[in-house]
This record gives C-alpha cells, structure tokens and sequence, in this order.
C-alpha cells in the first residue's frame, strides 16, 4: 500500500478505537519530531526506530476508586495494576505492523541509568494531547481522568497528530482558589518541601509559576520497596558478620517485600500517592457510590 | 485540616446530587445485575464467576481479614474462577511444563477488569483483593472462604477448593460496595467425589491421600465417613516448602546458603545455579498464585472433563 492511498485520519481513528477496546483509557498521537525540541539526543524517537514519524500514547488507570477508598494502606501498595496501556500498545503496533506495513515498536520507558529512561512517557502524554505537568510531582493530569499511567509506541506511519492541551489543567479553579485564601493547594499541603516533604510551588494570575519537586525524596518514599530498597538491603545481608542476624535480615518482611515488588519492576508501582489523592482533578471519577 | 480533604472522606454529609442520581439508576435494575455481571466476568476469560454476601465473612474470620476491613460498606464480593492448568499441562510428560507455567495471573487480570468495569458502569465502588500475602503467607483475605461462599466450591481432603464441574481452579475475588445478591453455598460437598467414596471403602485411601501421605513424609491425611470427610488433615508448611519450591522462599534460601558460603567459587556455583536461575524467574510472578507441585489435583477425579 502506498501512503497516498491510505487516509491517514481514519487510520489515525481506527487505531485510537483499537487501543481503547485494548484497554486504553485515553489514547494520542504525538508528531515524532516534536520530542527533539524538548529532549537531548538519545531520548528522541528516532533514536530508537529510524524513519520515526508518531508516537501513539495510551493512558490506563491505576488504582480503582475502590482502592483509593480503602482505609488499609497495605493495599493500594500491593495491588497489582492491569497496566493495560501496555497491552494496548502492542495491540496498536500490531495493528500497524500487520495491516499497513510500517514500523511500529513499543517506546521504552523503563529506566536504565539512575532515574532516566529512554523515552519520557510524560513528554509523550503531553505532546500527544493528554494532559498537562502539574504542581504534584510534576505528575501529569489529564483534565477529565487526573492521573493516569501511560505507555507509547513509536512508528513510521505518518499520522496526523493531536495538539498539546492549550489549558493547563493545573491547577483547578479549587487549587487557585485555595491559592488565594491559604497561599497552598492541596498537593503542596500535603507535602511541603519547606517541611520535609517533596513540593513547592507558587501560582499566579491562575497559572503555576514556580514549581519544585524534590525527585530523589519522593523516590524514596514513593517507592519504598523496590529494586532500590532490594539493593538496600542486600548490602546490609552481605555486609554482616553474623549468621543469625543476617538470617533474620534475609527471611524479614521487608527483605521479602522488597523481593516482591521485583516482580512489579517494569511497572510504575509506588507507596506513597499522598499529592494525588488530594488532587481535585479527576476526583469525580473517583467518587462512587 | 484543608477543606479539599474533607470532601475527600466518606463523610456524614449524604452523597452528592451526581451520586444519588446514580444510586437511583442503579437500583432499577438491581435484578438483572447479577447475570450480567456473570456474563461478562465469563467474556473477560473466567471459567466460572460467583457473588457473596460480604457480611458473611462476619462469621468466619476475624477481624481484620473481611471485606469492609479492605473497603468500607463493602457489600458484596464478586469471585471468579479459572486459569487452571488445560488438559495438555495435565498430559505433558514433561515436569518443567506446569512447574513453569501455571500461575493465577490469567484470572486476577480478570477480577482487575472487573472491578474497573464495575466502577465504571454502575458507579459504586470496587476493588481487587490483592492476590499477593500480606505477611508471611497470610493473604488480606482468604479467596477460598469467598470462593466457598459463593457457591463455587468446596474444600477437599486435597485442601484446595474444588469445583464440582471443574475441580480445582485459581481464584480472585473484587470486593465491591454494589448491593448483588449472593449466591448459595453448595449444599452438597464436591469431595470426596463417588470414586474417591469407592476406593475409600475398598483400600481406606483416595487418590489424593495416598499420593502425598502425611505419614509417609507427605501433606495429606483424611477419613471418609458414610460418604463424606469425617477427618482431615492438611500440613499447609510441609506442602508450601514443596509446592512453592522456585519461589520467595526458595531464594531466600539459596541467598542465606550463598552468604554462609566461605569459598568463592561454591558461592559463585550457589549463585549461577539452576534452581537460584529458577527461583529468580519465579520471582517475577510473585504477586501470583504459583506452584511446583500439583500431584493431589493431578488425580484428584473431580473436574476430569477439563484433563482430557
């Protein structure tokens, strides 16, 4: 098939459709070239596939509202997400690959040196037109959903992209507000830098104007258990002298949390979500009966 | 306290215009709600779907381990059932098969999209149990109870729950504050199965008792009376350091051995071993219902239909 057979804005509904019966929430499409304004070479699509056209962004929930609700903090640290925008985009890129012909791989995102992955999944969801950085650890809202998790594809198909959100959606008409009165939204109250925590901000004439957010505190905290905690503790097995006391550090429920969450690597699994459960933003949609 | 944090609790206040509305629609087709439930957990992959009473577990276990403990007003719990081993896992002559392959993820990937459906479509709150334990090989909330309770299943002398059609399966349940109504216990145990009554009579074992018997160094004892299970017994330790062989347990023992270790080169070969190799594949699916041993099930005769 030759591109100027092919109508690349039905193609580009067709495959958003696909992505969403997949699991997709939410699904964008973002021009290739657009990452290399923002990121350094080595982070941009065509670093990773060659001929780079789109990228094609899905978003899926997290935690159900039910787990949000929960007054156990154990068990929205342990469940297990269906992270189906994973799913979705391979079911996307099959359909690209077997059906029109082109390239289509999924975007890395998992991190390989410290804290930096490949490809941002946060400058994708933004380019791709779902949703915008926001005063909470820079976690990206979508206006109607708030935070989602997101997972991208790379292809050489030529589709017509999405725009960048031209509102903000941080922060909300309730965050301003509360701006206003108190000099404080309810992510930065819930964790102020100035008091231990991981953020700071300062909004004016209803946009965010300043913005700090301490990353290596709240990857301490956020992820608790994990590939650094395993890392931790492991030093400290190999580190002692004592038989019996390395015996209790190796069979601990920490040790043994932590070789849990290994399972859970290649997802963004976290827990601490304190400046996400008093977003205002996609609250709605966590609000049952 | 912030103000946005009190909209944020469940509060005294009443629900919200939004929610009631959606109360009302909801209950119209209370009735109806049930099957569809069922159809679509049947659609999503599960091989057998049931509803219990969340109330229920008042009964049976203690505080702490019940619904409302995970999500409050729970009402109701939907489980599903499947993901068991297929026929050609049971005929595979090779161990490595069903050592490797059989995990629950198959059917929590079913309960996950359940509770999101369920928030979804009828606005009431849902939640997946979380399949992993909580502490030590305590899980948040017992699945065989819900199972039980949800008329899917009875406990064995094999002690798993077994499906009268299916035998045994893997099980998830999403705890959800949608009033269903409940399903029935069965009132008619599963096991022991007329075969297992047979023999029983003939040899004083069932299949499962003697393949794995505790007295001979296995898991298993039992005694059948009048048709059903006067005595049973179950060591869940012995059985857990052998059917969860490539697990948690299995690397943590293999690192202790590994620190103990004074030679660099035995430590290495601790390290690079297979069964160390194995325990870190199996780590992977640790928040998943796995097993490295299957022989009760392999002859138990209830749910047959499913080995052939």
């Amino acid at each position: 098939m030759t591109d100027s057979a092919i109508d690349f804005s039905d193609v580009a509904l067709r495959i958003k459709e696909t992505g969403r019966k997949a699991g997709a929430k939410v699904v964008g499409i973002a021009a290739a070239d657009a990452f290399n304004h923002y990121v350094p070479q080595g982070h941009r699509p065509e670093d990773f596939l060659p001929g780079a056209k789109s990228v094609i962004v899905a978003g899926g929930d997290g935690p159900t509202a039910g787990a949000w609700h929960s007054p156990d903090h154990d068990v929205i640290e342990n469940i297990g997400y269906d992270l189906r925008e994973n799913v979705a985009v391979h079911v996307m890129a099959d359909l690209i690959d077997h059906e029109y012909g082109y390239y289509a791989i999924q975007a890395p995102s998992r991190e390989v040196s410290g804290h930096t992955p490949p490809m941002s999944m946060m400058l994708a969801a933004v380019l791709a037109g779902l949703g915008t950085r926001s005063l909470a650890a820079n976690i990206i809202l979508h206006p109607q959903y708030g935070m989602l998790y997101y997972a991208a594809l790379i292809t050489t198909m030529p589709l017509p992209p999405d725009h960048v959100l031209e509102k903000d959606v941080c922060p909300a008409p309730s965050c301003v507000k509360m701006w206003e009165r108190f000099g404080t939204t309810p992510c930065l109250s819930a964790c102020p830098a100035s008091q231990g925590g991981c953020l700071e901000g300062k909004i004016e004439n209803g946009k965010i104007v300043e913005n700090f957010y301490d990353r290596e505190r709240c990857h301490s905290r956020a992820q608790t258990y994990g590939a650094g905690s395993f890392q931790k503790m492991l030093l400290e097995i190999v580190n002692e002298e004592d038989a019996e006391k390395r015996k209790s550090l190796l069979y601990s429920d920490f040790f043994t949390r932590s070789i849990e969450a290994l399972a859970y690597y290649k997802e963004s699994i976290a827990q601490c979500f304190e400046c996400i459960r008093v977003c205002p933003v996609g609250m709605k949609d966590r609000a049952k009966m | 306290m912030l103000r946005v944090h009190s909209r944020l609790s469940s509060g005294n206040e009443g629900p919200s215009e939004d929610v009631s509305n959606r109360r009302m629609e909801a209950h119209k087709s209370l009735a109806s709600r049930e099957e569809e439930i069922k159809r679509g957990a049947v659609a999503f992959g599960a091989q057998v779907c049931g509803i219990a009473d969340a109330a229920a577990f008042a009964e049976e276990t203690p505080e702490g381990f019940r619904p409302h403990d995970l999500l409050p007003n729970a009402r109701s719990l939907i489980v599903v059932g499947g993901a068991q081993p297929r026929a050609g896992d049971w005929i595979s002559p090779a161990v490595d098969t069903m050592m490797t392959t059989s995990t629950a993820d198959r059917i929590n990937s079913v309960a996950r999209k359940i509770a999101q459906e369920v928030e979804s479509r009828y606005g009431y709150y849902a939640l997946f149990v979380p399949p992993g334990t909580r502490k030590g090989n305590q899980p948040f909330l017992s699945l065989m109870l819900a199972a039980e309770l949800a008329g899917l299943g009875s406990r064995s002398l094999a002690g798993t729950l077994l499906h009268p059609t299916y035998g045994f399966l893997y099980y998830a349940a999403v705890i959800t504050t949608l009033p269903l109504a409940a399903d029935s216990r069965l009132t008619e145990p599963v096991c022991p199965a007329p075969s297992c009554v047979d023999m029983w009579e003939r040899e004083g074992t069932t299949p499962c008792l003697s393949i794995c018997p505790a007295k001979s160094g296995g898991c298993l004892d039992g005694k059948i009376d009048n048709g059903r299970i006067a005595e049973s017994f179950y060591d869940r330790d012995r059985c857990h350091t052998r059917v969860y062989t490539n697990w948690i347990p299995g690397f943590q023992k293999v690192l202790e051995e590994a620190t103990n270790e004074e030679d660099r080169e035995k430590r290495k070969m601790l390290l690079y071993g297979n069964f160390f190799t194995s325990t870190l594949w199996s780590l992977t699916f640790s928040a998943q219902s796995q097993g490295q041993c299957f022989e009760c099930m392999r002859v138990c005769p209830v749910g047959k239909v499913t080995k052939k």
